[in-house]
């Protein structure tokens, strides 16, 4: 595979349900090794993007293509892609070690000491070292996040996928979570699509993002996030990374102290 | 290729070489490669990491590698990664440098000795924890009283249906199988001293004043008992509870207090079907097994039927409908964590409830006995 060839290919994909479109005509590339934001309001369709993305979902039409491998195969086998749910999504009975070594013990055929290795130094990369023993339930919000990640790298995949990441956790915590996906996308080469409505996070980890809009069903933006906060003339990608909102006379107020 | 090191030392200089694939694939022969090679670095002062013949690193075989080169650094064996021909490997490597593999938590292991130990040592907190919740539903009782609103009435039809009508099957069956059972078991004993007359006494006497009260309890613990302790366990751990509270809701009253008044007042209901069914069932192990008229059966029934023994066994009920209630409710709230802690708590209500409904029907016979009711 050549390293030009993009990592992630959307070509005219349509979402929905039953009769219902939820978006349509979604293209988009991601280059490897680069970090792509799905933005968007509420209800925009950015975390069912993701679910499609990652093979929860089977679209109405259109194709994706991670390394060029598109359906049938896409989703057989050993997982390409690392997945942070939104609550990180930790089995609840095992413990943080435990959590992460299940992708060991379901693709490949290590075990023991060097399981518990490898899953401590996960720990120990986003934070979480002295934690390995304890419960999702005996650890807070920020660091169940951060423990998703661990798990999602276990496999040491090219590829990880964020559902809302910094969402909910204290300003410290998602500068910290956002540091960790930057090391991982600048320091491991690791490709990474996010799914985030968080202004910081986005300025900080994404060099590239989409924008995608309820009304318009589908993408109505792309490119260098910077530079749509600075040139975009298009008024929602305008509110959208201004704070602002459009009052009964079409008029833009920035939201003050958000 | 797979993975392996050359290790060679000259003087006190060491010099490492990994070559291959340290990857995830291969991560047990780099493991093996890793133990190889430490021991063949014994006396070296430096230690010297070429990455140059490296095919393939990833987090995996950056991590085993990492370790070693802590180890040699904790031995007093300077460590040095040369970047230059391959300066991705040395950067994964350099993240996984000194994070510390020797504090790795372990969990710690406990003997049989040690484990009943920790039980009667947590069993004061328990049974505090028992009465506790006991003294604020007795409270919380005579509060709803004084204010009704304070309790989700609304929720209370829904209960009894759920409670009550959709058990009726499953609590019917059991006792008219158990109605079965007395009569079989009365006619296979009695014949042997021509006393078959008395079986529908037994059946009377034996369902009405025990059985009935206590399998139609076991029941509806097993049933109604799980389903209120996951329900509440589910509320608490998605934080439900806590919403309640931060809105002046008091869950005793808002949650428990309709949940115990619904199974004290279904009990007695599906106690009372239930001993119906079991003459049902006593009448037809006496049909099939002996050749007693059922007209004679009946009228023996009818004899031995009591205000006594029915009231016997009515008056338990509501005492171990609130028991079930109580139990329940008591585990679904005490739930702490995730989906594990849901499942934990409603198999130690079943459990208990079951417990408490026969301790109850003991304490009950035994004041019986001692009264002579």
């Amino acid at each position: 595979m050549s390293s030009a060839a993009p990592h992630i290919a959307v070509d005219n994909l349509r979402i929905g349900w039953g009769s219902r479109i939820l978006i349509e005509h979604v293209t988009f590339e991601v280059a490897r090794g680069s970090t792509l934001a799905i933005l968007g309001g509420s209800g925009s369709g950015k975390s069912t993007l993701l679910r499609y993305l990652i093979g929860l979902e089977k679209p109405m039409a259109g194709r994706i293509q991670i390394d060029g491998v598109g359906e049938p195969h896409l989703y057989e086998g050993v997982p390409h892609f690392g997945v942070l749910f939104q609550s990180g999504a930790l089995f609840s009975s095992l413990t943080l070690t435990e959590n992460l070594a299940l992708p060991l013990t379901a693709w490949t055929a290590i075990r023991g000491a060097t399981a518990r290795e490898l899953c401590h130094a996960k720990l120990e990369l986003v934070g979480l070292g002295p934690f390995g023993e304890h419960l999702p339930g005996e650890i807070s919000g920020g660091m169940k996040k951060r423990a998703g990640i661990a798990r999602a790298l276990m496999l040491e995949p090219e590829l990880l996928f964020f559902d809302e990441p910094s969402a909910g956790l204290d300003p410290i915590s998602a500068v910290e979570l956002d540091q960790i996906i930057v090391t991982l996308s600048r320091d491991l080469g690791i490709t990474v699509v996010i799914v985030t409505h968080e202004l910081p996070s986005i300025f900080l980890v994404a060099d590239s993002c989409i924008v995608l809009d309820k009304t318009a069903k589908g993408i109505v933006a792309r490119g260098d996030p910077r530079k749509l906060r600075d040139e975009s003339e298009i008024p929602f990608v305008h509110n959208f990374f201004t704070r602002s909102s459009p009052d009964v006379s079409g008029e833009q107020h920035a939201i003050q102290g958000g | 290729m797979s993975a392996a090191i050359r290790a060679n030392r000259e003087g006190h200089r060491g010099y490492l070489a990994p070559s291959g694939t340290f990857d995830l694939a291969h991560a047990a022969a780099v493991k093996r490669a890793v133990e190889d090679a430490a021991p063949r670095l014994q006396g070296c002062s430096s230690v010297e990491v070429d990455l140059a013949h490296l095919d393939r690193i990833d987090g995996a075989g950056a991590v085993l590698l990492a370790r070693l080169l802590d180890r040699l650094d904790a031995d007093g064996r300077r460590t040095h990664v040369v970047e230059s021909p391959n300066p991705k490997a040395a950067r994964l490597i350099a993240l996984y440098r000194g994070r510390g593999a020797d504090r790795r938590t372990q969990a710690r292991q406990t003997n049989a000795l040690e484990r009943i130990g920790a039980a009667a040592a947590e069993l004061p907190g328990k049974v505090k924890q028992a009465f506790d919740f006991i003294g604020r539903s007795a409270i919380a009782f005579p509060k709803s009283i004084v204010s009704p609103r304070s309790v989700d009435w609304r929720s209370l039809p829904k209960l009894l249906q759920e409670m009550g009508a959709n058990a009726v099957l499953v609590t019917s069956a059991a006792n008219m199988l158990v109605g079965l059972i007395i009569g079989f078991l009365g006619v296979s004993q009695l014949k042997r001293f021509g006393s078959v007359v008395y079986v529908p006494e037994l059946v009377v006497v034996a369902q009405f004043r025990e059985l009935g009260p206590l399998v139609t309890a076991i029941v509806v613990a097993g049933r109604s008992g799980a389903g209120l302790a996951s329900e509440l366990a589910t509320m608490k751990v998605s934080e439900e509870i806590d919403a309640l509270q931060s809105m002046g809701f008091d869950p005793f009253r808002w949650l428990v207090v309709p949940r115990c008044l619904a199974l004290v007042a279904v009990l007695p209901l599906l106690t009372w079907i239930g001993d119906v069914l079991a003459l049902v069932g006593g009448f037809i192990a006496t049909a099939v097994s002996t050749d007693m008229p059922p007209r004679a059966y009946f009228m023996a029934t009818d004899q031995a039927i009591t205000v006594s023994h029915l009231l016997a066994g009515l008056i338990k009920t509501p005492f171990l409908g609130l028991a079930i209630g109580l139990i329940a409710c008591a585990q679904g709230l005490a739930a702490r964590g995730g989906a594990a802690a849901v499942g934990v708590r409603t198999t130690a209500a079943v459990v208990l409830a079951i417990l408490g409904v026969i301790v109850i029907d003991a304490v009950f016979t035994l004041i019986y006995a001692v009264t002579g009711i």
